[in-house]
């Protein structure tokens, strides 16, 4: 590299000063040509390429142009000519030759033939300039013609298969000669003499460069397939790596998989996709954010989610900045809107994921869940071009549940009455009754629990499917246009997106504008600079449709599925039913609003702009030490206005509470970097890297809320239209200053070993605890380097790898360790004066929660990276946790966030790519597996466990033995099939009574397990019933080729996992108090009619009787699923054959979501509602169901 | 090469920040390590003090749960399931210590407690422009602390007597029994009693009101004497006449009035819960509430034909639905009542004082007094009419129903299992006088916490 810098830079300034003698003698005939050109830019001309020799090599010559003029001035036919082919003009205007009257007449002629026709007739020729502008210069004698041009030719195959390549570029490195190979492979060319490189560049296959010796003919030219991964160069922390040298578990991804899918953010595409990775849709709504966990979570109180480092700047999910809904419980919040959705997918290059602590541990305090690296796309010098794609799609509700239709209901709700009032009488409550009809009320006594509703005794034939009415298919569409390119010392990357995702719930959406500027100039040959800057704007319509039909708002989803049949979503007049609606069927039965009145009456905005980036210098000290400072950036700025209107009505409520917030908030970081590289080989066999940085970062966040309340009328949906009522500010910032290092040392590129260490000061630890240091190391041996390897020939890379780091996790709140205090009013004589309450109490030696990791794993390539891949062993023991221990109350806290307690998690990886067939069809595989096993291994100073009230009560433990937040309560054990079983097992129990919490089980009840064998059911037989956490996840995706057309099928699954279904409190708890799950049709009815085995009688008041809707393992339901997550079909139009508009052309047809198989009775296997709380995990009350999209794209190069 | 090298660190430099980089304090909340330095700060803690007593943990639905439908005048609904389940629980003495209502409660006034701990540690270092108002700020956080601490030894007993400032989350706690703290907070109540002033949010005859009941509940009779009559003689209060007049929030700080927990509407999160709690569905548009009350045929049938209390108290409009009048407000809003909490009236320091004077003249004319209002003729003073004890417990009945004396009544007369067994239809021993311990409170200090014997 640097020699051939050093040609031409020489080269440069010898033109440059043959320019300076020129002007300085003026003698022409001392030169091979005289420069026509202004004296302004003939300086800076240096090298200039003759139309005649290089007519076929320069594109702009080629291009068919037309020209049509009578006896006009050359300089004008140049002028136009020039404009046609898109090229400059420079010439001095003192040139008589210009103002010569020529008449040109030309229908599509290539511009060099006509450039070559309006000169014929003067000493002059034209010629281009490496700056792409027409020049005209004397025409050589036969003496002084001693410029000798080179002709090169050739054919170019696939090295593999031998199949001819066209339209392969091939050009002279540097400069803007060039040509493509044809439809044969064949390629011409001729270069100036000068000319050193000849590069081959093709997309999926490795860039060629030969040196050019002089005229070559019949070159045979073999270009190898990119697939050779362990040369592709992985971002690290701080830097970049060959992959090949890489000792610690980084996986990566490129952007190819991440294009063409219809997600908002990156995150959603990297499901499935690395090993390791565990990436959760919780619910489906346009916008909202995918939880990801690197290698399973250690933390229990601090947050799970991995550091995003966008283009070298960690950025902040910033959740804190959008504000929960005032009215709605904390445990019903709707997850937040994705933070990185204003990252366009389109403009990334590459993710690389930091598996194991000895990679992460360079981001120390925050590297203890992994680091994603996202690396946004760079203009690349010598290709410029243009990209527009776009897609269209439609969406459409996918694993929808089957519920009871009205005829069903209706049959279950009676069965539930009849069995309660029965029992009654048995029980003696209630007198005998001769005129009992299971059918009709006749004679049952004005008990509620008793009556049928009088619309199902009388049912009037409707049957409304309510899910039907609620979910609608929806329209989605994406643009995405880039610009990029550059010459030898500036690159430019411009793009700019617009994404409008409609939700399948009517009214909720999301769109986003994006806009991206990366760009980079070398100011000389030692000094860099460059900028990376995002700008996104993105709106967010949301609707209450992840919380129960109880709360407030209430949930949409969950409303529509507990609604009963019988009822009609629309009054006569066409407006939406609040008063004639499952809160008025009476007879028990419970209230719910009707859903279509929440998704209309009630709306959320949440509006985003975000803008991040970075500036960045670097400076070559010598060939060996780079400095680099780098200042990141990110304004983070939310609105969000939500408004429960005048028109709503809460479940069976007469009159509306309309309310109203309103909230801004802004978030600002900066970070100062500033980091030294050096890189030498001693010896060609000691390679040896050190990294060293010194940074600084600092975040403050700002955010207010105003509510209101008292709205007469819809006219202004927001707090300006009512009275306010309320608000608040909240400010809050935190800082971390780091320094770090690395060394990297590698022999003959066979041992390899890295050491990094780095030292964090946070603000958000106790004053006596902020300093925290993580070193790591990793080692590893490249086998394949070694003779006896070599010759075994099997493996071309087989690199076993170890690691051990330190890292941490600062993932708590700003003021943790500061006892806080509440801001509190209380009214004397009416008016209201503020207050102060003891809020926190605060632990002044809070410091990092430490993750201890070991990784073993090994790469490996076989036949030639025809397979390749990696497989690891982890083991992380995160210590001093950030846990809330509880306290004696009696201090007057119940907790205080201190370092205490481990959780293990281990876990096996395994990857693999295979291409299958090469050719003419191909066909790859990739296929990727993990597991992870989350443990805790201590807790509090005690080890009690930690049972934690989740959105329904206490169904959460977290306790030593077992995985942090696991279910836990009864054990169903079977159905009770009739009195005698139920007479046997409480003639065993101690007291004569087995099930203490059952107060009269009946034939058709549950039998709950005696976990602990004392003859009896009570507190003390609750257990674990199962985790959120799978035993293993998975992902397969196929690709195939075959000449233009292209398919990729993706499939992804979960194996072992449970979900907490709280919805099945209601709809499978047998109380008929409104619509139930179908499969309530396979009950327990009688001992001859047992149903399926699953499902006990319906009884309206099991609460007073068998008590089977108690805590236990019938809510916990599995969740393993396999998804048919993606399925693309493509074809590259032969552009060619099309005149060649476009460089590349792909249309596509994609299919996200096409399916899912699980045995989950609910929409979404993977819900998860409150995804912040790693203690309660998988709860679904009710979420935002998953979409089915297909769409239609296409993408264009120019 | 030297010299690019130290050019190269001299950023470096420009970015080593010092300590205070990271030395970042909240910016929008107060603190407890800038906090109680002067005269403002201190009127917020008490202010935050008083708030607590409004939450609903204590006196806006708990002690309502505790102190009134654990007895006999009201009662859960029943046959309900999820939260109101656990109302029933409570109702009919089959809690648990895993209640969710029991430990909210008792973290809650630990944590008002501590915030008055906090005042009382730091009063006297503290910068005040006037000693007037340190010494009431003072009185009114003994008050606050020793009205909370008598809750807590009547519904729990056995609790740890915390009195000083929590710094460090380690501990030592101490569980003492009921009578030890109530012979804590009556020193205390003395103290405050010198403290407060004649007039304001609490008074000194509120302590001494206070300090009157927590003799009689510690069984000192004597004792309670002197204060109680202090209150009669400061000749600051008396009873309203009429008997309907002391409800409602028109009728809020009346002359009957010794200390309310002041509530106000209009959705700022200052309202209370009685009137959705006590009111049934349908009376303004909100009803059942979140705890709801419902009234019990034992109640209706306590009252004298003629009491005028009655209709003041019950409304049996609809036979099959009586509900408690005491608590309506209008407009009715769900959690946002205007209604304060009557915590200390007349009438109790005169049926307090009637009690601690033990079978007299002068106490059966302290009865008379407050049965005169009520429209009703002097108590039977002969045995005829029953025991002394028996004639003052239904006139406390009567007169203070649903306003959270009945539990604390029933366990001092030592009537609490025969009472409650036949009005529960369930035997005595399941009769518990004391709440459950919460069992997080006792998992956190094995060693030192035991539950309740009744409970164990």
């Amino acid at each position: 590299m640097r020699p051939l810098v050093n040609k031409m830079l020489r080269v440069a300034s010898c033109y440059c000063l043959i320019g300076v003698f020129l002007f300085q003698f003026g003698n022409p005939s001392n030169v091979r040509a005289q420069l026509i050109a202004s004296s302004s830019n003939s300086m800076q001309v240096n090298s200039y390429y003759p139309v005649q020799i290089y007519k076929n090599s320069i594109p702009e010559l080629q291009s068919l142009i037309s020209i049509n003029k009578e006896n006009a001035l050359l300089k004008d036919v140049l002028k136009e000519i020039a404009k046609k082919t898109k090229l400059g003009i420079a010439y001095n205007s003192e040139l008589q030759v210009l103002n010569e009257k020529v008449s040109v007449k030309f229908e599509k002629t290539r511009a060099a033939d006509i450039l070559e026709y309006v000169l014929l007739d003067t000493e002059f020729e034209a010629a281009i300039s490496s700056t792409r502008e027409i020049l005209l210069i004397k025409r050589k004698t036969a003496t002084d013609n001693k410029i000798v041009e080179i002709d090169i030719s050739g054919v170019i195959r696939d090295a593999e298969t031998g199949e001819l390549l066209p339209t392969v570029s091939v050009f002279v490195k540097g400069t803007s000669i060039g040509v493509t190979s044809n439809m044969d492979g064949e390629f011409e060319i001729t270069v100036p003499d000068d000319s050193e490189i000849l590069v081959f560049r093709f997309v999926g296959y490795k860039e060629l460069e030969i040196p050019i010796t002089g005229n070559m003919t019949n070159l045979q030219i073999e270009m190898e397939p990119d697939l050779l991964i362990f040369e592709d160069v992985v971002v690290v922390g701080y830097g970049t790596q060959q992959r090949e040298e890489v000792t610690g578990s980084v996986a990566s991804i490129s952007t190819e998989v991440l294009e063409n899918i219809p997600v908002s953010s990156f995150e959603n595409a990297l499901q499935g996709r690395l090993a390791g990775v565990n990436v959760v849709e919780p619910t489906g709504e346009p916008g909202a954010s995918p939880e990801i966990t690197i290698r399973g979570g250690g933390s229990i109180t601090a947050s799970n989610g991995p550091l995003y480092v966008i283009d070298g700047v960690p950025l902040s999910r910033n959740s804190d900045l959008q504000v929960d809904i005032q009215s709605q419980r904390g445990s019903f919040q709707a997850p937040k809107s994705n933070a990185f959705s204003s990252l366009n997918p389109n403009d990334i290059e590459s993710i690389d994921v930091l598996k194991d602590a000895a990679s992460a541990a360079i981001y120390g305090s925050r590297g203890a869940g992994g680091v994603i690296l996202v690396t946004t796309k760079k203009g690349n010098p010598d290709l410029n071009r243009v990209t527009v794609s776009m897609y269209g799609g439609a969406s459409s509700v996918v694993n929808k549940p089957d519920m009871m239709n009205a005829e069903e209901l209706i049959a279950y709700t009676k069965d539930a009455r009849n069995n309660n009032y029965l029992q009654e009488i048995e029980r003696g409550n209630q007198p005998d009754n001769p005129q009992y009809d299971p059918n009709t009320n006749a004679g049952r006594p004005d008990v509620a629990n008793f009556l049928i509703p009088e619309q199902y005794v009388n049912w009037n034939g409707t049957d409304t499917d309510w899910l039907d009415v609620v979910l609608s298919s929806s329209a989605q569409q994406n643009y995405h246009v880039s610009a990029s390119g550059g010459t030898d010392k500036a690159t430019y990357f411009l793009s700019a997106g617009y994404l409008d995702q409609e939700g399948i719930i009517d009214g909720s959406s999301f769109s986003r504008y994006n806009f991206r500027a990366n760009v980079s100039y070398d100011i000389t040959d030692r000094i860099k600079v460059g900028s990376v800057t995002n700008a996104a704007l993105s709106n967010h319509d949301r609707l209450p449709a992840n919380a129960p039909y109880f709360g407030q708002p209430p949930g949409i989803i969950y409303s529509a599925l507990v609604h009963s049949p019988v009822v009609s979503p629309y009054n006569e007049d066409g407006t939406i039913n609040q008063l004639n609606n499952q809160s008025y069927l009476g007879g028990g039965t419970t209230t719910a609003s009707n859903p279509l009145a929440i998704r209309d009456f009630i709306s959320e905005e949440i509006k985003n702009n975000r803008l991040y980036g970075n500036i960045y210098g670097t400076v070559d000290i010598n060939e060996n030490i780079t400095f680099k400072s780098l200042i990141g950036y990110d304004v983070d700025n939310y609105q969000s206005s939500f408004y429960r209107g005048t028109k709503f009505l809460y479940r069976n409520q007469t009159s509306p509470q309309p309310f109203a917030q309103s909230s801004g908030a802004n978030g600002f970081n900066w970070l100062w970097e500033n980091t030294v590289n050096f890189q030498k080989t001693y010896q060609d066999d000691h390679k040896l890297g050190f990294l060293a940085g010194y940074t600084a970062q600092k975040q403050t966040n700002e955010v207010n809320l105003v509510t209101a309340n008292g709205f007469v009328d819809d006219q202004i949906p927001n707090v300006a239209g009512g009275i306010i009522t309320g608000g608040g500010v909240n400010e809050s910032e935190w800082a971390l200053v780091s320094m770090l290092a690395r060394l990297n040392y590698g022999y003959k590129g066979k041992y390899l070993g890295t050491f990094t260490i780095r030292s964090d000061r946070a603000s958000r630890f106790g004053s006596d605890n902020q300093t925290g240091i993580f070193p790591s190391f990793s080692l590893g041996w490249r086998t394949t380097e070694e003779e006896f390897m070599k010759s075994l020939d099997i493996f071309n890379e087989l690199k076993v790898r170890a690691s051990y780091g330190v890292a941490g996790n600062f993932e708590i709140g700003n003021y943790s360790s500061i006892s806080l205090l509440n801001s509190v009013n209380y009214p004397e004589n009416g008016v209201l004066f503020p207050g102060s309450s003891l809020a926190t109490l605060g632990d002044s030696e809070l410091t990092w929660e430490t993750s201890y990791q070991t990784n073993i794993g090994v790469d490996y390539a076989l036949l030639s990276d025809r397979i390749y891949g990696s497989i690891d062993y982890y083991s992380t023991i995160t210590k001093d946790l950030l846990l809330s221990v509880n306290v004696p109350p009696s201090t007057g806290f119940g907790s205080v966030l201190t370092n205490i307690g481990e959780v293990e998690n281990k876990g096996f990886e395994f990857s693999i790519t295979s291409r299958n067939m090469v050719g003419k069809f191909q066909w790859s595989t990739d296929f990727n597996f993990s597991t992870n096993e989350n443990k805790v291994r201590k807790l509090g100073p005690n080890g009690d466990p930690i049972l934690v009230s989740g959105a329904a009560g206490v169904r959460h433990i977290t306790q030593i033995g077992s995985a942090v937040g696991s279910y836990y309560g009864y054990v169903v054990d079977r159905i009770y099939q009739n009195q005698a079983e139920i007479d046997a097992d409480n003639n065993n129990a101690p007291g004569g009574d087995y099930d203490l919490l059952a107060a009269d089980p009946r034939p058709g009840d549950f039998r709950f397990k005696d976990v602990n064998g004392d003859g009896v059911v009570n507190a003390d037989d609750r257990t674990v019933l199962g985790s959120y956490q799978p035993d293993f996840i998975y992902g397969i995706s196929n690709r195939f080729n075959y000449k233009n057309f292209d398919l990729r099928v993706f499939i992804q699954g979960v194996v072992g996992r449970e979900v907490l279904n709280l919805t099945s409190r209601h709809l499978l708890n047998g109380e008929a108090n409104f619509n139930a799950y179908a499969v309530l049709n396979d009950r327990w009815i009688s001992e001859n009619d047992p149903g399926n085995g699953k499902y006990p009688r319906a009884d309206r008041s099991t609460g007073t009787h068998g008590n089977n809707n108690r805590v236990s393992s019938y809510q916990v339901q599995d969740g393993s699923y396999v998804s048919l997550k993606n399925v693309q079909f493509g074809y590259n139009l032969p552009v060619e054959k099309l005149n060649n508009f476009a460089r590349k052309a792909r249309i596509y047809v994609s299919a996200t979501n096409l399916a899912i198989f699980t045995d989950y009775i609910g929409f979404n296997p993977e819900v998860n509602l409150q995804s912040s709380n790693s203690l309660t995990p998988g709860e679904d009350y009710g979420a935002y169901p998953l979409a089915r999209t297909v769409q239609l794209g296409i993408n264009l190069e120019f | 090469m030297k010299k690019l090298i130290l050019t190269l660190f001299i950023p470096l430099l420009f970015v080593s920040c010092g300590d205070d980089f990271t030395n970042l304090g909240p910016l929008t909340e107060r603190n407890v390590n800038n906090f109680y330095k002067n005269e403002t700060d201190f009127q917020l803690a008490i202010r935050g003090a008083l708030d607590g007593l409004q939450s609903r943990e204590t006196f806006d639905v708990n002690f309502v749960l505790f102190m009134e439908m654990r007895a006999d005048n009201g009662a859960n609904g029943g046959g309900a399931t999820g939260l109101a389940a656990s109302l029933e629980q409570l109702d009919t003495f089959t809690d648990l210590p895993s209640g969710e209502e029991i430990s909210a409660t008792y973290n809650a006034v630990y944590n008002v407690i501590a915030g008055t701990n906090n005042i009382i540690a730091r009063i006297d270092d503290a910068t005040f422009d006037s000693e007037a108002v340190r010494d009431q700020i003072k009185g009114e956080a003994y008050f606050i602390r020793s009205l909370l601490y008598y809750h807590m030894a009547v519904i729990f007993g056995n609790v740890p007597l915390q009195l000083d400032e929590v710094t460090t989350p380690d501990v030592e706690v101490t569980q003492v029994d009921a009578t030890a703290i109530y012979n804590q907070i009556a020193i205390d109540l003395e103290m405050a009693e010198n403290l407060l002033p004649e007039t304001g949010r609490i008074t000194k005859w509120a302590a001494a009101a206070l300090l009157g009941r927590v003799h009689l509940a510690n069984g000192n009779n004597s004792d309670a004497v002197a204060p109680l009559q202090r209150v009669i003689d400061s000749m600051q209060f008396d009873l309203v006449p009429d008997y309907a007049d002391l409800w409602g929030a028109a009728n809020e700080g009346n002359i009957e009035s010794i200390f309310e927990i002041e509530f106000i509407t209009g959705n700022v999160g200052e309202g209370s819960s009685y009137t959705d709690n006590y009111t049934p569905l349908g009376f303004g548009g909100v009803g059942g509430g979140g705890a709801p009350q419902n009234v019990t045929d034992d109640i209706i049938g306590a009252y004298e034909a003629g009491d005028e209390r009655f209709d003041a108290t019950i409304d049996t409009t609809d036979p099959a639905n009586p509900w408690v009048r005491k608590f309506i407000s209008s407009p009715a809003v769900s959690s946002d009542g205007d209604n304060n909490w009557v915590e200390l009236r007349y009438a109790e320091v005169l049926l307090n004082l009637a009690e601690a004077l033990g079978e007299s003249d002068a106490a059966y004319d302290l009865i008379d007094e407050v049965r005169d209002r009520a429209g009703l003729g002097g108590v039977d003073r002969t045995p005829a009419g029953g025991t002394f004890d028996e004639k003052l417990l239904q006139e406390r009945r009567v007169e203070f129903a649903f306003e959270n004396k009945r539990w604390a009544d029933l366990k001092r007369f030592g009537v609490a299992k025969s009472v409650m067994s036949a009005h529960l239809g369930i035997p005595e021993s399941q009769v518990t006088l004391l709440f459950p311990i919460p069992q997080g409170a006792i998992d956190v200090s094995p060693d030192n916490m035991t539950q309740n014997p009744e409970h164990q």
